[in-house]
């Protein structure tokens, strides 16, 4: 298990890199922080704030940073004087729910979709297919967004353009306002699946062990799923989680377009506000996340691959 | 490196051009507003309309253009440069820079780009002017990465270790080995940032977090078509096609410059496979467990098709050994792989036929032809580190092979037996081992159970011990021996090495180009080789007491060139006019021997 701990170790280090360089950067920037708060407009800040900014050594506001972070107290909001914390623990599981819905979608849809693609390779369904994955991954999200409100909330009126209700609240109407973002970051997801899944599976059945498993009379089907799809997988659910970290801050663009109250809208908001505290505090929540998903495949990548274990 | 193809490169040339010529072009101004005429629809004067502002969507759309292209390629240009440089320093100078390369990588990647963007955004303000370092920033670690591991490869190969030998300096040898090899990829990389960059300048834009209004941009007018999506649904698709289409045509030219960097051959279906079943059925059948009569294997390229394995005829009869020898590229290899019907995608048998125990191999449909894999005819293979599946343990691997055949067999117990059989101490936990947990020896062994699991008649044993050292060579060729007597297998071994050859073959097909050139038994063939590939052959083994080995002059000629007449005639010190004038037949001797000499009488 020394694999594991230093796996966590390497991770731990990370994030403190990260939150480092989060606060370096807000106070690396050319001039006083405060003045450059005040100067920018936005909100007004907070006197307290800005008399804490420009007395504190910055050692010191290092430290008190860092030990903050700790305890997970990321400061309050310059806009309206709310704890940050709070307000990004409501928004995301909202986040989340999209993605891992997205992520559903693409695995549900691109990976049987590659496998058979690359089974029957050169065939009409894997040039067809290959055609649909090459497309979806040229149209940007919020292009796939904007057009799917034009078609299905504008012109055929079958799903309202956007907004969220509880879960608790009303579950029927919660999974409808889902669908649609969760469609929009799902069809790239599953193009990528595809492309993915389609490529590894080409590869593994060239291995020798398959050609060992066919030599042994083992079924086709057999052959496919335990030693072709197993061993195929291992890339695909490193590129899966990889894309999955890139949309804890990418679903920026679907929140906005479907009005999805999610953390990436409240980031947006931020950005514009100049709201540093929810800006840094949002950065290092997602990063951080970013930074566990990452360790998550390793660990992942450990138990499909027993030759990991080792190294 | 194959062509790029035609249509992205024009696609993406011509919006190029015209974003390029958008100033001179006779358009109307991108900014100037005509509030009376807000979201009109096409007109002589305004081919796609105006919009909210009144202003003219062609001329937004061609200026959008040249803002996405210059700020993408800006920005690709910045990341390309600065990353090469740190991933070239990192691979080349190691030590504290390449640690300091690659950590300041990870961290980089640590931020999900999109977010980076926003954070360097929120610090500097929105503006084309902090979207191109933004830009480079999120696409440096790609190109690092690339470079980095371009320089790792490079540095390993021998030319470089060569001029580092010669004395050339470490700034020499970058600017002329390192930094040409890795263009290639390094040029890919660019393309894929740079349509990378297009997607997200646009989506920045779109937040209105990057190119800031009145400056056209497409993301801004998509933005700002949602607010009149039902009135004037045309100014939101216009700019969504001219994005979608520029990223289209870039991702296609990315996928030409990766392919046309990419060295593997595009690949091609293999058309029907077409059987003689004629010739076999005239002649009279022997007793024999595996009759090949007239193999030949043809491989389909792009540029036309070639057969690398031609009238392959040899038998095997039961407790017998036949060893397949020949050079690498011989055909050696395929012609047990046609055996088995696992000939690799574009290889297909297109004469001959293969009679295990009288039923046709090569006519069989593939279900009935699984049957047989694994039960009657069994296969080991070269490499057993690479054969035996990395992630189940090898007593899940042999059951599966008698589950496969025997499906109510008690397959877990049967396979501890087996792996007491071939030799492996403490079998029961050996079973739950991992290949990667036992050495190569006992790996090929795990492999020989696999392959005794359902008491096959027929084994093929290609280059079985080639991956294995002397000692470990020796224990793996008695096992075979032992259960080819034990069980009264019939077994096909294909090797290049003479001295396995002599210690396990009863008799011996010598297989040169493509061909069989001599049959017979092996200590015949050993002590009096009628065709000189064999006699070179020999003589080319080393021998503890014999005179030094001799090389054979010349090389195998490939199997899309071959000469006219004997195909080891450009080899050959006996060559004489005849050998070239047409292809010798395999000629059967009165004792039974086979050589496709002309001149064996002579010799």
């Amino acid at each position: 298990m020394a694999w594991l701990l230093r796996r966590v170790g390497i991770s731990l280090a990370l994030i403190w890199v990260v939150a480092s360089i989060v606060f370096l950067a807000i106070h690396l920037v050319p001039g006083d922080p405060a003045e450059l708060l005040l100067s920018q407009g936005g909100a007004s800040p907070d006197p307290a704030i800005v008399a804490d900014l420009r007395d504190q050594p910055i050692l010191v506001q290092y430290a008190d940073s860092l030990w903050r972070l700790l305890h997970f107290d990321l400061g309050h909001s310059m806009q309206d004087d709310s704890p940050v914390g709070d307000e990004i623990a409501r928004r995301l599981p909202r986040t989340l729910e999209l993605i891992v819905a997205a992520a559903i979608l693409a695995v549900v849809v691109g990976i049987p979709a590659g496998t058979v693609a690359a089974t029957r390779r050169g065939s009409v369904f894997d040039r067809i297919a290959g055609w649909l994955a090459g497309l979806s991954l040229a149209v940007p999200v919020f292009v796939v967004g904007t057009l799917l409100v034009m078609v299905f909330a504008q012109w055929l009126r079958w799903v309202p353009a956007g907004g969220y209700v509880a879960f608790a609240t009303d579950p029927a109407r919660h999974l409808l306002l889902l669908s649609m973002p969760a469609i929009t970051i799902g069809l790239g997801l599953a193009a990528v699946m595809f492309r993915m899944t389609r490529a590894a599976v080409l590869d593994v059945m060239l291995k020798d062990y398959v050609r060992t498993a066919r030599a042994k009379g083992v079924a086709p089907r057999r052959v496919l799923v335990r030693h072709v799809v197993r061993t195929a997988l291992m890339p695909v659910v490193t590129v899966l989680a990889l894309h999955m970290g890139t949309l804890l801050g990418g679903t920026v663009l679907v929140e906005y377009v479907f009005n999805w109250p999610g953390l990436s809208g409240l980031l947006v908001s931020a950005v514009n506000g100049r709201d540093y505290p929810e800006v840094v505090g949002i950065v290092l929540v997602i990063s951080i996340l970013f930074v566990a998903l990452n360790l998550a495949v390793d660990i992942l990548y450990g138990l499909l691959d027993p030759r990991v274990r080792r190294g | 490196m194959s062509r790029i193809p035609w249509p992205p490169i024009l696609g993406f040339g011509a919006i190029v051009l015209l974003a390029v010529l958008a100033p001179v072009l006779p358009l109307p101004d991108p900014v100037t507003m005509d509030v009376a005429h807000r979201l009109a629809g096409p007109s002589l004067a305004h081919w796609l309309g105006q919009d909210e502002f009144g202003r003219d969507v062609l001329t937004r759309l061609l200026w959008g253009a040249r803002v996405s292209l210059s700020v993408a390629f800006a920005a690709s240009a910045i990341a390309c440069v600065a990353g090469v440089a740190l991933g070239v320093a990192g691979g080349f100078l190691r030590g504290i820079v390449e640690i300091l390369a690659l950590r300041s990588i990870d961290v980089l990647l640590c931020f999900p780009p999109l977010l980076l963007a926003l954070l360097v955004v929120t610090l500097a303000g929105p503006g084309a002017a902090t979207l191109v370092p933004v830009l480079a920033l999120v696409y440096l670690p790609g190109f690092t990465r690339v470079a980095y591991a371009g320089v790792l490869t490079a540095r390993s190969q021998d030319y470089v270790e060569a001029m580092r030998v010669l004395g050339a300096g470490k700034g020499r040898i970058m600017l002329r080995t390192i930094l040409p090899n890795i263009g290639g990829p390094v040029l890919v990389q660019f393309s894929l940032s740079a349509a990378a960059a297009v997607v997200l300048e646009s989506g920045l834009s779109f937040l209105g977090l990057g190119v800031v209004p009145p400056a056209p941009s497409w993301g801004l007018m998509i933005g700002a078509a949602r607010a009149t999506m039902t009135q004037a649904p045309l100014l939101l698709l216009w700019p969504c096609a001219a994005l979608t289409l520029t990223i289209l045509a870039m991702n296609a030219l990315c996928d030409g410059l990766r392919d046309a960097v990419d060295p593997h051959p595009a690949y091609r279906p293999p058309g029907r496979r077409w059987l003689d079943r004629l010739t076999p059925g005239l002649l009279p059948a022997t007793r024999a467990v595996l009759d090949l009569r007239g193999l030949t294997v043809r491989i389909d390229t792009p540029d036309g098709h070639f057969e690398p394995v031609r009238d392959v005829t040899l038998h095997i009869d039961a407790g017998e050994t036949l060893a397949l020898v020949g050079e690498s590229g011989s055909g050696k290899s395929l012609t047990s792989l046609a055996i088995s019907g696992l000939l690799p995608g574009a290889a297909r048998v297109v004469a001959g036929s293969a009679r295990l125990d009288g039923t046709d191999l090569l006519a069989l449909p593939e279900e009935a032809l699984r049957r047989l894999r694994g039960g009657a005819m069994a296969m080991i293979f070269q490499d057993p580190s690479s054969s035996l599946n990395p992630v189940h343990r090898v007593g899940e691997q042999i059951a599966e092979a008698i589950r496969a055949h025997r499906p109510k067999a008690p397959a877990a117990t049967e396979a501890i037996t087996l792996l007491k059989r071939v030799g492996i101490p403490d079998p029961a936990a050996r079973a739950r081992a991992f290949p990667h947990e036992l050495s190569g020896g006992m790996r090929q062994r795990v492999m020989i159970a696999i392959a005794i699991a359902n008491a096959p008649r027929l084994l093929i044993a290609d280059e079985p011990t080639t991956a294995l050292d002397v000692t470990i060579q020796a224990q793996v060729l008695d096992l075979l021996a032992d259960l080819k007597r034990e069980r009264g297998l019939a077994l096909l071994f294909v090797t290049h090495s003479l001295p396995v050859v002599a210690e396990i073959a009863d008799r011996v097909a010598v297989m040169y180009a493509g061909e069989i050139v001599e049959q017979g038994a092996t200590a015949e063939v050993f002590a009096r080789p009628l065709h000189p590939y064999t006699a070179a052959l020999l003589r080319s083994a080393p021998d503890e007491e014999g005179p030094p080995p001799e090389g054979i002059p010349g090389v195998v000629p490939p199997p899309f060139d071959l000469p006219k007449g004997c195909v080891f005639a450009p080899r050959c010190v006996h060559r004489a006019p005849a050998c070239d004038a047409a292809r010798p037949k395999l000629a059967t001797l009165p004792d039974g021997r086979q050589t496709s000499c002309l001149r064996w009488r002579e010799l």
